[in-house]
């Protein structure tokens, strides 16, 4: 038990921050927009009417679609800026979003240790199936804010564009954002919450701090990167303050509620 | 009463006055104008009547028989004293009565003379004396049928127009028949329920949802002469049930028969899509009714009212509400908010055209200014996203059918990946937290 109660830094400030946008944007989007999707259900009338009507639903979504469209020029700004100071390792390497061969070796592998096969991979900072999520926030924020954007400023748009593009936009709006709301309602939240070695929830996204036997077996290569190269020590952090963990489990857990109440409507809602 | 029977031993009696009048010969002596010239007695009908029991001076007043002058006019009031102020209320006894035709309607028009006839056996003949036309068309009306065919609840003369001597002309807003009354007295019927079951009449409850229409309330609260009462629409004596191709509510008729107030729709339906093959006898063209019901005829500018339509247009038009209900407008309205384009907005509803014709709003000259209504900054482009279409429909709208299955594809093939990706890793995970805590409990037993 040497290693209990000490920490280490994953996530700083401005990471958690941007991801309690995305949290508190995505629930808003879904919220408001499933039940414009879903109008035809009784639990997506009700919810509509809940929430003041399809009209007032439309003007919520658009105040959450620009909190997303805002988060997104924050992230890129921040990217651009790490590459502006000289960060290195941004478009390639260890720490790096971009995928690499690496990750899909470790992909194979990793399903070899599903099916008991061979070990776990040693993971580095990122491991294949965050990068996804994060590419896929990427996608989905392109492909969903453009064609929302569309319907939001139809005649704008209609002056520069043939009118059937609206029809395309409706179906691609519809579809990448019941993708979207599928993907992180049920593979996201295993992934990162509900599997059985982080249940209930993981609230590194808010603490920011992992500790460091956790750190060790989810991320060794990257553990061990940083001890050879002696920059360990610069990450540790203080433990989390009883205040940030309450924070933590209240936020996490009303998130995943949400998200799992909608998942289970929309499941019911598809095998009816 | 006493002094009657005093002097009845002195007057003549009916003996007296059949030794002259059971002469079928016999004639008056000066003809009296509107009367018969024969004053000839049947004794056997006097004697068959109600009036059986009386002497003839009883009616005829003469203390001599045989008698030189003419009788006074017998006074049926005499006796009947109190049928004759009713009747006095009434059409057939008010001062205008008698002015009309020969001698007017008097007693004995309706009842006879010596063959008196009491009220309960008066049937429509008797009517038809004057008002033949009416009783003729009556009886070939679906009262009429009914009454013939041995229902003895099916409405007479009298059912609709009152009873006995008190009959009101419909002008007299007194009347049951006056515009304002009447739905309270086809009610009467057309209210019951058990009636309704007892002849099998698919009534419903046309006469609550009648009164809470818009030509009910117009009539019963508005006191309004010109909306439609149930025989504006349905006829008066020559009422037929819907299925007969006479009956003005027909479906092939409605048009016309609505038509007969709403005149400038009619005209403008009449050259519609649903008009032209109404007019032709097409069975499936909506008319009136289909959208606007028949009883309950509601304002078009409430919200229910138009979502209700909508659903309407549907049963016919399934491919184009199904459609609809996949765009913001069919959401919306499906919702319950009526702000959003319903298909009226866009198609027009009296005057609905084929696209192809260049009149109709949805036209390539008129599309434009019809999405304007909404979208004053629309332009041809705007106008070109297609409000109906189907990404189902290959050959309709390639398009979107190429876009749709590609996203599906999409869908299918993460959460396939995923689905299963998160299958294999749910037990492995499993066995890792089991294994992981029973390492934590051999480390905590050992001191």
């Amino acid at each position: 038990m040497t290693a209990a109660g000490r920490y280490y830094f994953r996530l700083n400030l401005y990471h958690r921050i941007l991801h309690g946008m995305v949290i508190v944007s995505f629930l808003g989007l879904a919220v408001t927009g499933l039940p414009l999707k879903y109008a035809q259900t009784s639990w997506g009338r009700w919810l509509s009417l809940a929430l003041g009507g399809p009209f007032t639903t439309g003007y919520l979504h658009r105040f959450f679609a620009i909190i997303t469209f805002t988060y997104f020029a924050l992230h890129v700004g921040y990217v651009a800026r790490l590459v502006m100071t000289g960060r290195r390792g941004i478009f390639w390497g260890p720490g790096s979003m971009v995928p690499q061969p690496r990750d899909a070796a470790q992909l194979v592998q990793h399903v070899r240790y599903f099916l008991g096969l061979g070990p776990r991979p040693r993971f580095g900072r990122w491991a294949y199936w965050e990068k996804f999520d994060y590419w896929a926030v990427f996608w989905g924020v392109s492909v969903i804010g453009a064609s929302g954007l569309l319907l939001w400023f139809p005649t704008l748009f209609a002056r520069y564009l043939p009118g059937w593009i609206f029809n395309v936009a409706i179906i691609v709006h519809s579809d990448e954002a019941l993708l979207a709301v599928g993907f992180i309602f049920t593979v996201h939240f295993f992934n990162v919450h509900l599997r059985p070695e982080k249940f209930p929830m993981d609230p590194v996204i808010f603490t920011g701090r992992v500790e460091e036997e956790e750190f060790r077996r989810e991320h060794p290569a990257e553990y061990e990167q940083l001890l050879t190269e002696g920059r360990l020590e610069a990450r540790r952090a203080d433990p989390p303050p009883l205040w940030l963990r309450n924070f933590a489990r209240v936020v996490g857990f009303s998130s995943l509620a949400v998200g799992i109440v909608l998942i289970w409507l929309i499941i019911t809602t598809a095998l009816r | 009463m006493l002094a009657g029977t005093a002097r009845a031993a002195d007057l003549p009696k009916s003996e007296d006055c059949l030794g002259c009048h059971a002469d079928r010969d016999l004639k008056r002596s000066a003809p009296a104008p509107g009367r018969p010239a024969s004053v000839s007695v049947d004794a056997a009908a006097l004697k068959a009547s109600t009036h059986a029991g009386l002497e003839c001076v009883a009616c005829h007043k003469t203390a001599t028989a045989p008698h030189e002058d003419k009788l006074p006019p017998v006074r049926c009031a005499g006796c009947h004293d109190k049928a004759r102020a009713v009747l006095g209320e009434g059409v057939h006894g008010g001062r205008t009565a008698p002015a009309r035709g020969a001698g007017g309607v008097t007693c004995s028009s309706c009842h006879g003379t010596h063959a008196v006839r009491p009220a309960s056996t008066l049937a429509i003949e008797t009517c038809a004396t004057c008002h033949r036309h009416q009783v003729e068309v009556y009886a070939g009306s679906i009262h009429g049928r009914s009454r013939k065919r041995g229902n003895s609840e099916a409405a007479t003369c009298r059912s609709c127009h009152g009873t006995t001597h008190a009959i009101l002309a419909k002008s007299d807003p007194r009347a049951p028949t006056y515009h304002l009354n009447l739905p309270r007295t086809c009610a009467q019927c057309h209210a019951d329920p058990e009636l309704a079951k007892r002849h099998n009449i698919s009534v419903g409850n046309v006469y609550q949802l009648y009164m809470d229409s818009i030509h009910g309330r117009a009539v019963s609260k508005s006191g309004l002469l010109v909306a439609a009462n149930c025989s504006d629409c349905h006829g008066a004596h020559e009422i037929q049930p819907r299925a007969a191709p006479t009956s003005r509510v027909f479906r092939a008729n409605i048009p016309k028969t609505c038509g007969a107030c709403h005149a400038g729709i009619h005209k403008t339906y009449a050259e519609s899509v649903h008009g032209k093959p109404s007019a032709k006898g097409g069975g499936a063209a909506a008319v009136c009714t289909d959208c606007h019901s028949a009883h309950q005829i509601q304002r078009v500018e409430r919200a229910p009212w138009q979502l209700d339509v909508i659903r309407e247009c549907g049963t016919c038009h399934q491919e184009s509400l199904r459609t609809y209900r996949d765009t913001f407008h069919g959401k919306v309205t499906g919702l319950g908010f009526s702000r959003v384009a319903k298909c009226a907005d866009c198609h027009g509803s009296h005057g609905i055209l084929p696209a192809s014709e260049p009149r109709s709003t949805v036209s390539a000259t008129n599309i434009v200014a019809t999405c304007r209504q909404c979208h004053p900054a629309a332009t041809w482009s705007f106008a070109q996203f297609h409000p109906h279409a189907d990404p189902e429909s290959k050959a309709r709208f390639p398009k979107l059918y190429y876009v749709s299955s590609l996203m599906t594809g999409l869908l299918l093939g993460t959460f396939a990946f995923f689905g299963l990706h998160t299958i294999l890793w749910l037990p492995r995970s499993l066995v890792e937290r089991l294994r992981r805590r029973r390492e934590r409990g051999e480390e905590t037993s050992e001191p």
